[in-house]
C-alpha cells in the first residue's frame, strides 16, 4: 500500500473513531432537544388545598346548569370541554347510583356535582372527581378519587380517598378508612381507629370517634414557659455530645441538641426547643415550648405538649392525650411513619410521607 | 523519587475517586434525607433577606419583584438589597421597589468601604434584626414556595446554615452554558444532596442560602477577608458545632456565565477562596479539638481539597510522562500507560458519572448526550484551577492585593 495513502487512512480512522463518541453529543448541541431550564416550581406556593382549587376552577362552567337542576329538582348529565362526561345532581335522591340507575353496576365513571347535600351509597367506586355544595356523606367501602365539599363531609367505615378530598366544613372519617394524597379541611377534622393517612391539614385535627373525648390541653406551652424570651431573642444552645436524659419534673430554658438518644422523663418542661441525633423518648405530661426534632425515631408519651414543628427521620409514635400546636399556632408534625393513638390533637398538618396510622390508645 | 511521588498522586486521586463513586451510589441506591421539607404549618419567624447587588442593573428587578410574591406572612419578611458601590442603575432600580413596598423592602447602599461580597453583607448586618438571614445573589429568582423552605430547617436547634439547589437559567445559550447546567446538576443533585444523607459537610453556597444570626454572631460575622465566604462560613460553622444543611427540592433560577472569561474569572476565585479556607481550616479541621464528627473532618478535609486536585493532576500527568520516558522500574512500558489510562479514565472522570446519574434523577434525556463534551470545560477548570493556584502561590512574592472578581450579567434588563 502507498505509505502515504496508509498514514492518511491511519489519521482519518483515528479521527473517525475520536469523534464517533461525540456524534450524539454535537446532534444534541446542534439540535437542542433537551436545552430548557430545569423545570423548577415558581408559582406553586405548596398549598394542600392546591388541587382543591383547581378542581373548583374547572367546575366552574358547571355552576349555572347545576343551579337550574337544584331550582327544576332534577338531574342533567353532559360532556365538559376536554371530553370528561358529568353528572349534576338537583335533588337528594342517590336512586341513579343503584345498579338498576344510569349507572348500571358499582363503578361510576362520571365528574358528579351536587347542588344539593350528597348521600351516595356503600360498595362504590367514583373514579372521577366530586364536588357537592351541600353535606356529602360517602357509604361505607366506598373508593373516591377526589372529593370537593362545600360545607360538611362524613366518609363512613372502610372507605378510600386516593387523590385529595377538602372540606369547606368540618371532616369526619370513620374507621378503617385509607386517606391517600391530601385530606384538607377548613373545620375540624375527626379520624377513627384504623384509618391510613398521608397528608392532613385542618385548623384541629382529632384522633378518635365521633363519641371520643378528646380535649385541647387546659395549659398552653407557650403562656406557661417562665421567662419565656422575647421571639426575635436568640435562644441559649446547650450542645451535649452522646446521650443525654431531661429528669421528671426539671425545667430546661434554653434548647437542647443531643448527639446521641435523648430521653425527657415525666413532668419535664423545655423552654426552647429539642434535638436529638438519635433515638428520642418522652413520657408522659413533658411540655416543649419550641420544636421537637429527630434524626432517628421518636416516641412522645401521653399527655405532652409541643409547641412547634414535630419532626422524625424514620418514624414517630405519639401517645393519646398528646398535642402539637396550638389554635393560635399551628404546626406541622412530619415524619416517614406516623403511628398516632386515639385521643391525640394536631392543630395544622400531619404529614407522613410513607404512612400514617391511627391506632388504638393502650 | 518521581515515581513514589507519582504514586501518591494517584492514590489521592483514587481517594477522590472513590468519594465520587460513594456520592453517586449513595445518591441512586440510598436513604434520602429530606427532613424539613415537609414542614408547611408553623408559627413562621420573622426573616431577613439579603440581596447582594454589585452593578446588577440587568437583574435586580427580577429578584426583587419575585420576591415580593414569595408566600410568607405578611409583615414577617424583609427584603434588604444590599446595594455595594453600584455605579450603574442598581440604585434607581431598587429605590423604585422601595417606592411601591416601602414596608417590605428596605435598601442598604453602600458608597464606600472594602470591595467584595463578604464585606458588603459584613456592613448590611447592621440592618439585620432577626434571627434567621437569608442570602440571595441579584441574579437569582426564587420562587413562590422558597423562602419557607429555606426557613423551615432553623426550627432545628442544631442548624447554623441552610443551602437550596441551584438550577440554572440560561441553559440553551451555548455549549458552556450547557456545560455548566450538567456540572451544576451533578455537584447539587448527587454531591450536595449525597453529603446531606451521609451527615457529612453539606457546603453553604451563600446565596439560594440562610444563616442563623446566633450562630453567625458565635463564629465572628462575615470573613470579609475570604474569597469564598460561604466556604468560610461553612467551616466556622462546623467547628464550631452548628450544622448546614442542604435542601435538594428548594431549587432556585440562577444565570450561569456565558462566555469562557467570564467563567475562567468565576471559577478561579472560587479555587483561591478554597484554597484559603483549606490553610485556614484545613488542619485545624482534622486534627483540632472541637465538635465536628469524625466523618465530618474527612469530608470536610476532602472538600477543602477540591481545587487542590487541578494542579495535583498536572504534576501527576507531567510525572507520569516523565517516569515513563525515563524507563523507570517498576512502572515502564504498556504498565505505564495503563496506569495512566486507567487514572485518567476512572480517577479523574469519576465526576462524570455523577452528573450522569444527576441527569438520570432530574429526568432530562437528552442533555446527558453531551457528557463528552466535559472534557472540554474539564481542561478548561484544570487550567484555570492549576493557574490560580500559581497566582496564589506567587502572591506573596508579587504582592497581589486582594481582589473580589464580579461575575458579569447576561440577562436582558427588564
Amino acid at each position: 500500500m502507498n505509505p502515504f495513502l496508509a498514514t492518511v487512512t491511519l489519521v482519518l480512522l483515528a479521527a473517525a473513531l475520536f469523534t464517533l463518541p461525540l456524534l450524539p453529543a454535537l446532534y444534541e448541541l446542534r439540535r437542542k432537544h433537551d436545552a430548557e431550564p430545569l423545570s423548577v416550581i415558581q408559582q406553586y406556593a405548596g398549598d394542600i388545598r392546591h388541587f382543591a382549587g383547581g378542581f373548583r376552577t374547572y367546575i366552574d362552567g358547571l355552576r349555572q346548569p347545576l343551579q337550574e337542576c337544584v331550582a327544576s329538582g332534577t338531574s342533567a348529565r353532559g360532556t365538559l370541554r376536554d371530553g370528561g362526561e358529568y353528572l349534576l345532581l338537583g335533588r337528594e335522591d342517590n336512586s341513579c347510583f343503584n345498579s338498576a340507575g344510569v349507572m348500571g353496576g358499582t363503578t361510576c365513571p362520571l365528574v358528579i356535582a351536587a347542588g344539593v347535600d350528597l348521600v351516595l351509597p356503600s360498595g362504590f367506586t367514583f373514579i372521577k372527581e366530586i364536588y357537592a355544595s351541600g353535606q356529602f356523606v360517602g357509604g361505607e367501602e366506598s373508593t373516591y378519587r377526589a372529593i370537593l365539599g362545600d360545607k360538611n363531609v362524613h366518609l363512613q367505615r372502610a372507605s378510600k380517598v386516593m387523590r385529595w378530598a377538602h372540606a369547606t366544613g368540618d371532616f369526619q372519617v370513620d374507621h378503617d378508612c385509607d386517606l391517600y394524597g391530601r385530606i384538607s379541611s377548613d373545620g375540624d377534622m375527626l379520624l377513627g381507629s384504623g384509618c391510613t393517612f398521608q397528608r392532613l391539614n385542618a385548623p384541629r385535627i382529632a384522633m378518635g370517634s365521633a363519641g371520643t373525648k378528646v380535649e385541647s390541653c387546659r395549659v398552653q406551652p407557650s403562656d406557661a414557659a417562665p421567662n419565656r424570651q422575647a421571639p426575635e431573642e436568640p435562644v441559649r444552645r446547650r450542645l451535649i455530645e452522646g446521650d443525654w436524659e431531661i429528669r421528671s419534673g426539671e425545667v430546661v430554658i434554653g434548647n437542647i441538641v443531643s448527639r446521641g438518644k435523648l430521653h425527657i422523663e415525666a413532668g419535664a418542661r423545655v423552654c426552647g426547643s429539642v434535638k436529638s441525633n438519635g433515638e428520642m423518648v418522652l413520657d408522659a405530661d413533658v411540655v416543649v415550648d419550641g420544636s421537637l426534632i429527630s434524626a432517628a425515631t421518636m416516641h412522645i408519651g401521653p399527655r405532652c405538649q409541643i409547641r412547634g414543628p414535630v419532626i422524625a427521620e424514620h418514624g414517630m409514635m405519639i401517645e393519646s392525650g398528646s398535642q402539637c400546636g396550638t389554635a393560635q399556632i399551628p404546626t406541622t408534625v412530619s415524619a416517614p411513619i406516623i403511628d398516632v393513638q386515639v385521643g391525640s390533637l394536631f392543630f395544622g398538618t400531619l404529614w407522613a410521607r410513607e404512612q400514617g396510622r391511627v391506632v388504638p390508645s393502650r | 523519587m518521581m515515581i513514589y511521588v507519582l504514586f501518591g498522586i494517584v492514590t489521592v486521586i483514587c481517594i477522590y475517586t472513590v468519594r465520587h463513586y460513594f456520592f453517586t451510589l449513595n445518591r441512586l441506591f440510598g436513604f434520602q434525607r429530606h427532613p424539613y421539607i415537609d414542614t408547611d404549618t408553623a408559627d413562621w419567624p420573622n426573616v431577613t433577606v439579603l440581596v447582594a447587588a454589585h452593578n446588577e442593573e440587568k437583574v435586580v428587578s427580577h429578584i426583587l419583584g419575585a420576591l415580593m410574591g414569595v408566600s410568607y406572612p405578611e409583615g414577617k419578611l424583609l427584603v434588604v438589597p444590599v446595594n455595594d458601590r453600584s455605579t450603574d442603575r442598581t440604585r434607581e432600580i431598587i429605590d423604585s421597589f422601595v417606592a411601591d413596598h416601602p414596608d417590605r423592602i428596605r435598601p442598604f447602599h453602600r458608597t464606600g468601604g472594602k470591595g467584595g461580597k463578604a464585606a458588603a453583607l459584613k456592613d448590611a448586618m447592621e440592618m439585620v434584626e432577626t434571627e434567621v438571614v437569608l442570602i440571595f445573589d441579584a441574579d437569582y429568582i426564587p420562587g413562590r414556595a422558597l423562602i419557607k423552605q429555606l426557613v423551615a430547617p432553623f426550627f432545628d436547634p442544631e442548624v447554623g446554615g441552610v443551602m437550596g439547589r441551584v438550577v440554572p437559567l440560561n441553559v440553551g445559550t451555548n455549549l458552556l452554558t450547557r456545560l455548566l447546567d450538567l456540572e451544576r446538576a451533578g455537584g447539587y443533585q448527587v454531591d450536595q444532596q449525597a453529603r446531606m444523607n451521609l451527615r457529612l459537610v453539606p457546603q453553604h453556597g451563600g446565596t439560594v442560602a440562610g444563616v442563623r444570626l446566633s450562630a453567625l454572631r458565635e463564629v465572628g460575622g462575615w470573613n470579609d477577608n475570604s474569597l469564598t465566604e460561604d466556604t468560610d462560613l461553612t467551616y466556622r460553622l462546623l467547628l464550631a458545632g452548628w450544622k448546614t444543611v442542604y435542601q435538594n427540592r428548594s431549587e432556585c433560577y440562577e444565570e450561569v456565565p456565558e462566555t469562557w472569561p467570564v467563567r475562567i474569572r468565576q471559577v478561579m476565585r472560587w479555587a483561591k477562596g478554597h484554597n484559603q479556607a483549606l490553610v485556614t481550616y484545613g488542619l485545624p479541621l482534622l486534627f483540632g479539638k472541637h465538635l465536628a464528627t469524625w466523618r465530618e473532618r474527612v469530608d470536610g478535609f476532602l472538600l477543602l481539597g477540591v481545587y487542590l486536585m487541578a494542579p495535583v493532576t498536572v504534576v501527576g500527568w507531567l510525572l507520569a510522562l516523565a517516569v515513563f520516558y525515563q524507563g523507570a522500574s517498576p512502572l515502564h512500558g504498556i504498565i505505564a500507560v495503563l496506569s495512566i489510562t486507567a487514572y485518567a479514565a476512572v480517577g479523574n472522570f469519576a465526576a462524570f458519572f455523577e452528573i450522569a446519574a444527576a441527569a438520570r434523577l432530574d429526568s432530562t434525556r437528552d442533555r446527558i448526550r453531551l457528557l463528552p463534551l466535559l472534557v472540554l470545560g474539564f481542561l478548561v477548570s484544570i487550567a484555570a484551577v492549576s493557574s490560580a493556584f500559581v497566582s496564589q502561590m506567587m502572591a506573596p512574592l508579587t504582592g497581589a492585593k486582594f481582589h473580589w472578581d464580579k461575575t458579569e450579567r447576561f440577562r436582558a434588563p427588564s
